[in-house]
């Protein structure tokens, strides 16, 4: 986005310089919208190269990838990775598992996020701002600090090689980030909105599902997209919770893919575009909340 | 419809006290406004009836019922904002009908009063539309349609017109003027614009500090007010005032006695008020003092003149029908009409 932000400006300023230079032909060159051109370009040449790879190596056979020409386009698209990779049990049951965590777990963040800054945001009380800071700060934990005992309290509750301490870890630690955006976004939303509604009768839940969650879409359709790329993507409490083949994830099941003695790179590329697929049909679909100007009419002229 | 009643209302934030034993009492049926300056705690009465805001003290009556505890929703009252607060994703039909939705009213039922209000505000072509794709004046009408559709006992309104241009000001003050003839409603009515109080008002409540400086119908305040408050913002322009006893003697307050004639009414008076209205042009020989023309501003019916005089160190405004011919810079005299004048003690009560 910020590239998209940045082209943006660019190709205006050299539009505006063109123009100008057609009014004054003696304009002198500015290197700048160039400069930050080339910039831009060596910048998303970095970004994309690794997914480029991965793409390429996802549509070889491992014959060409052992000749380790990693980078050449092959002579022939080869789709036996992707078919190995689809028909594939496990990878079936990779998919299942990271539903199965990441689904609950988004909406678990969330809607503690949303309840949690409704309350912040909406309804002061003595020592909340302090209890705000002491949520928000839970962001701030590095995961190897509580991993050991977290490690220890699953382990005592008998929930090593499940799914729930996935689910509920992730849920914990979206928490924060949840409110914090959501308790934002609330803040935006005029008061008069919220008694005006009062007035009419509702309560306090009716408040926030009719009238202030409905203005807050594009603020979920953001958060729903982190989230869900967070845990669909994580890697570290999986490996940790999880043993057996049946409950793996599939950020997991990308790495139990590599064979015993060799490493199947075609089938690890295949599968790590597919298994990114998931968010990027998350973030497609949400994207058209990202609405700017959802309160606009609400208030004033 | 019921009245409203506040016994010894009190307000503080901490340990501010911003208002303190305030008696009020509206009639059933009446329109009663609140006017004062900003932060004066006119909204903030309003809002305690509203039950948006607690009291400190004192106690709410709504008709017979003790409303002072009850939650907003129990009061029967409906409140239009100055911001309309409507509910920009929903329709204008959604808005109007949200209280009854809430309160599990038939959809049909819902169409139905829905339609009613539409017809009575002229929005009836409007209903499908986002408060966004409204004009000003049709958003003002929306939030109002929201307020009635309810059948509330006490309609509060809150700087409803703050946000409309001038010309549409005056079309939305003459719409609620129509409202409340035809609901014969009681409603209490916060604005800073003391032409809104005047032409809307039963009565007005002028409010200073948290206190009620005064309370009587527009005639009353405009022609006998209580202080120098009242005196100073009701009317438009406001009133002049000069001091009882100009500095030094050397002014001709006294040429035809006029210091002594009014002496005579207020011995005890330490400012004079007379309304721009009450001065009157003469020859400059003549008159109860001399001025001389500072501004002339022409408003097409009538002109302000501003006067430079030695009665006090503003300039006083009078107020002629145009086409008077008075220029910037001549001398004139002026004349106060007697019986208008208004007397101030010390402490800016007024002196009868």
């Amino acid at each position: 986005m910020a590239e998209n932000g940045g082209l943006g400006k660019s190709g205006a300023q050299s539009a505006a310089s063109g123009s100008q230079a057609a009014d004054a032909a003696a304009k002198p060159f500015d290197p700048w919208p160039a400069a930050m051109f080339v910039i831009l370009l060596c910048l998303s040449v970095l970004f994309l190269a690794p997914t480029l790879g991965v793409l390429l190596s996802s549509v070889k056979t491992t014959r060409e990838i052992a000749f380790g020409e990693l980078w050449t386009f092959p002579a022939r698209i080869y789709l036996g990775n992707f078919a190995e990779v689809v028909f594939n049990p496990a990878v079936h049951r990779y998919f299942l598992n990271t539903f199965l965590v990441t689904l609950p777990a988004t909406a678990l963040s969330i809607a503690f996020g949303v309840l949690a800054g409704y309350v912040f945001a909406k309804l002061p009380f003595r020592g909340g701002n302090l209890l705000f800071l002491a949520i928000v700060s839970g962001m701030f934990f590095p995961p190897q600090v509580i991993l050991i005992p977290l490690f220890r309290l699953f382990n005592g509750l008998g929930l090593i090689d499940t799914l729930w301490p996935i689910i509920f870890i992730h849920t914990a630690m979206g928490i924060p980030i949840c409110t914090l955006l959501m308790r934002n976004f609330f803040a935006t939303v005029p008061g008069a909105l919220r008694e005006a509604a009062i007035l009419e009768g509702a309560n306090e839940w009716q408040v926030l599902t009719r009238v202030v969650l409905p203005l807050s879409l594009p603020a979920l359709a953001v958060l729903a997209t982190l989230q869900f790329t967070w845990i669909w993507n994580d890697f570290l409490w999986p490996l940790i919770f999880t043993q057996s083949d049946e409950k793996r994830t599939i950020m997991l099941g990308i790495v139990n893919l590599k064979g015993q003695y060799s490493v199947a790179w075609g089938v690890q590329g295949a599968l790590s575009l597919i298994a990114s697929l998931p968010t990027l049909v998350v973030f497609l679909f949400f994207q058209r909340y990202f609405i700017k100007g959802m309160t606009m009419g609400a208030v004033k002229g | 419809m019921a009245g409203v009643r506040l016994e010894g209302i009190a307000k503080s934030y901490g340990q501010v006290r911003v208002i303190s034993d305030l008696d009020l009492a509206v009639g059933d049926g009446e329109l009663l406004v609140l006017v004062g300056p900003s932060g004066c705690g006119k909204s903030t009465v309003l809002r305690m009836i509203s039950g948006l805001e607690d009291v400190t003290g004192g106690r709410i009556l709504i008709g017979e019922r003790d409303v002072t505890r009850a939650a907003p929703s129990k009061r029967r009252v409906a409140m239009v904002f100055q911001s309309y607060a409507l509910f920009p994703h929903m329709s204008v039909a959604d808005n109007i009908g949200f209280g009854l939705k809430l309160s599990r009213t038939p959809a049909a039922e819902i169409r139905r009063r829905v339609n009613e209000v539409g017809r009575v505000l002229q929005l009836d072509h409007l209903l499908d539309r986002k408060p966004r794709q409204l004009s000003g004046g049709q958003r003002q009408r929306v939030a109002i349609g929201r307020s009635i559709i309810r059948d509330p006992e006490v309609f509060l309104f809150d700087e409803p017109l703050s946000n409309l241009d001038a010309a549409l000001r005056i079309r939305m003050r003459l719409e609620i003027a129509r409202l409340h003839q035809r609901l014969n409603a009681t409603m209490i009515y916060v604005t800073h614009d003391q032409t809104e109080a005047m032409t809307l008002a039963d009565r007005i409540a002028v409010v200073n500090a948290g206190t009620v400086e005064q309370l009587g119908s527009p005639m009353e305040l405009y022609e006998r007010p209580a202080n120098l408050f009242v005196a100073g913002f009701i009317g438009a322009p406001s009133m002049n005032f000069f001091p009882a006893t100009p500095g030094g003697g050397e002014t001709d307050i006294a040429r035809d006695g006029l210091g002594a004639r009014l002496g005579a009414v207020a011995r005890e008076a330490a400012t004079f008020g007379i309304r721009p209205e009450h001065l009157s042009p003469v020859a400059s020989d003549e008159g109860d003092f001399s001025a001389r023309i500072e501004i002339v501003e022409d408003l097409g019916a009538e002109s302000l003149i501003y006067l430079q005089t030695g009665l006090a160190e503003d300039s006083l405004t009078m107020r002629v029908n145009a086409g008077a011919g008075l220029a910037p810079g001549n001398d004139i005299g002026v004349r106060i009409d007697r019986d208008r004048v208004h007397a101030f003690d010390r402490d800016g009560r007024a002196v009868r």
